[in-house]
């Protein structure tokens, strides 16, 4: 290329915007990826429809219905969110009934989207966007996107944020009746996307970050039991928890906010140098506690943990070496990029009566775990999860066995990413039933539900339903 | 949530000097501010009157307090005998009667609050340059919607 070439090239290049092209867009291409359709904007409410059932026969007596709920409008005007975990949550409704299935999905309706709808601009910050001019934030409630998770409580089917209170679903309209107060004076408070729900229906739950959380104990009717405020001693980010039936366990990961900024995603520090600490907190006197520490890695997600005979306690959880997916990640993704960051392992913890604590990885990278809520807090043998990452996203979806330590895993292919499957038990066992979960189905262009034989996952769907139009990939959800 | 917390801890701080009578020699300026939109019909809106933005920042008292009973969705409060010039006004609506503004545990506000010309800030007061109104010699008026 001669320099005149060049220079012509350089010009042009500017002129049409190739310059505002970064060096993880230009790996990635000059189209968007494929994967893109995974967080795309939904402009509507999408009306009561039937899926299409397009492989399988539906198991007769099965009647489900599988709440999720995810971010699903990124961009306004000429801007977008900064963060895959700051859009607009849509709450989908899946039910399984009489030989068929059917979808309703509603927006949240919360005063971020009413501000942000009325401007045509994203101005509201979150968890990886900072602040635009027209930003109006009275208290933590005004930026809530309510797009992270769903949980069914006293009849009220409340979509979940974490950095302030739930938003209160009609279960069967989906029509927001506003947010969740569970007592006067603890409105605007936080309230984490992961509950811990004992199978009573005792409801457990943290809220906030930092060196103060705030202890929720719900009634199985949704009311509050007691809430408290404890110091956890350092300012560590934490959007999970876990729980055994006697404890409350908190994971203090290396990743810690120091001064006060916006986006925390870029305000917070990785200090592994510090290392991962874990506090397990007496359920009946949040004063008595212990800690164990371990090598630093960052998570998002944990799983329901237990205690044995002898005091001995097991959870797991989706360990990543270093926070870069959620500071840079999944920031990337709205832009249509790649950045490539280390797989969250699937990995036991063990944290022993003498105070040592140590991790067991599989080996396996994993996210969204789950399991049967029917033994949620007692010894449990298996732990689904989504795998098999090809890109950002999982194409795959597994039952690992921690007594004989193999996956029961099936690959949907590299047209479907796929989202959080849960357990619908049928027997007693922690196999007697079936997955139930999402996929996005690229080459289709339209989102997918699927019920698979939790005692068979390699073999794939017993049954898959198509959608009219393709959702966004969703985080969590609850089967209700 | 600590940023939050630091910067909305101070979003109405009242102050608790008893309104102040007019200065003498200063020609009369009349202020009737009413309240609207107000949810909870109990309690009272209680206010806060600074003529300078140092003052309305913290660095000072409120020229006059404003306290009034929120019997209806909409009610006002008169203040006579103020020095023209200009001001801003924090209110909040004391819906528990303590005189305080009620916080949750992580000190973030949980009483309807509101400032003169309905000025929104971001987590934080309004800013001053937003809140600020002239007043006149003569009668004036400022609509608060409380919210």
């Amino acid at each position: 290329m001669s320099d005149l070439d060049r220079r012509q090239f350089i010009a042009t290049g500017l002129l049409t915007g190739a310059a505002l092209i970064t060096p993880d867009m230009a790996l990635a291409g000059a189209s968007p990826p494929d994967w893109a359709l995974g967080v795309a904007d939904v402009e509507a409410d999408v009306p009561h429809e039937v899926l299409q059932l397009v492989m399988g026969k539906v198991p007769a007596g099965l009647a489900a219905t599988l709440y999720r709920n995810g971010p699903a409008k990124f961009r306004r005007g000429t801007g977008a969110s900064g963060h895959w975990f700051d859009g607009d949550g849509l709450v989908r409704k899946f039910r399984v009934a009489d030989g068929r299935a059917t979808l309703v999905a509603r927006f949240v309706d919360t005063p971020k989207r009413r501000l942000e709808t009325k401007l045509d601009a994203i101005v509201q910050p979150g968890f990886g966007t900072g602040a635009r001019a027209g930003s109006v934030v009275g208290g933590p409630d005004d930026a809530n996107a309510s797009n992270t998770s769903v949980l069914m409580a006293g009849g009220q089917l409340l979509a979940l944020w974490e950095g302030g209170s739930p938003s209160v679903l009609d279960p069967e309209t989906l029509a927001t009746r506003g947010f969740k107060t569970f007592r006067r004076d603890l409105k605007q408070m936080p309230f984490l996307a992961h509950p811990r729900v004992e199978p009573d229906g005792t409801i457990w739950n943290l809220g906030g970050n930092g060196e103060g959380t705030f202890v929720w104990k719900l009634h199985p009717d949704g009311s509050l039991a007691q809430g408290q405020m404890i110091s956890v001693e350092r300012n560590s980010y934490f959007h999970d928890f876990t729980a055994t039936a006697r404890h409350l366990i908190i994971v203090l990961q290396p990743w810690v906010q120091e001064g006060f900024s916006f986006p925390l995603s870029e305000a917070m520090r990785w200090r592994p140098e510090l290392g991962t600490r874990v506090l397990v907190i007496d359920k009946d006197d949040l004063t008595k506690r212990r800690t164990f520490e371990l090598p630093a890695f960052s998570f998002f997600h944990l799983a329901d943990g237990w205690e044995e005979r002898d005091g001995t306690i097991r959870f797991d959880g989706c360990l990543e070496a270093d926070p870069i997916f959620g500071q840079r990640g999944a920031s990337a993704l709205l832009r249509g990029e790649y950045v490539k960051a280390p797989s969250p392992m699937l990995t036991q913890i063990v944290l022993r009566p003498d105070g040592k604590a140590d991790m067991q990885t599989t080996r396996i990278a994993a996210e969204f775990p789950s399991s049967d809520k029917r033994v949620a807090g007692q010894a449990r043998q298996f732990t689904t999860h989504v795998t098999n990452y090809r890109g950002p996203f999982p194409h795959g979806i597994a039952m690992w066995d921690w007594s004989r330590g193999r996956d029961d895993r099936f690959d949907f292919g590299d047209q479907q990413l796929v989202e959080e499957f849960l357990f619908v038990p049928l027997g007693a066992g922690e196999r007697e039933g079936w997955l139930l979960g999402t996929t996005l189905n690229l080459a289709e262009r339209k989102t997918e539900l699927h019920l698979i034989d939790a005692a068979h996952v390699a073999a794939g769907p017993i049954a898959t339903w198509r959608a009219s139009l393709p959702l966004p990939l969703t985080f969590h959800g609850t089967i209700g | 949530m600590t940023h939050l917390k630091a910067t909305l801890a101070a979003v109405i701080l009242i102050g608790t000097a008893l309104g102040s009578a007019a200065q003498a020699g200063a020609p009369a300026a009349d202020l009737t501010i009413s309240f609207t939109g107000i949810a909870e019909q109990q309690g009272a809106v209680l206010g806060a009157v600074f003529d300078s933005e140092a003052a309305y920042n913290g660095g000072g008292k409120p020229v006059r307090t404003i306290m009034v009973a929120a019997s209806k969705a909409e009610v006002a409060a008169q203040l006579n005998g103020l020095a023209p010039g200009t001001y801003a006004i924090k209110a909040f609506h004391d819906v528990d009667g303590d005189q305080q503004m009620g916080t949750n545990p992580f000190g973030m506000p949980i009483e309807p609050f509101a400032f003169s010309n309905n000025a929104q800030g971001q987590m934080g007061p309004a800013k001053w340059a937003d809140a600020k109104f002239d007043v006149t010699p003569g009668t004036n008026s400022q609509s608060i919607i409380i919210r």
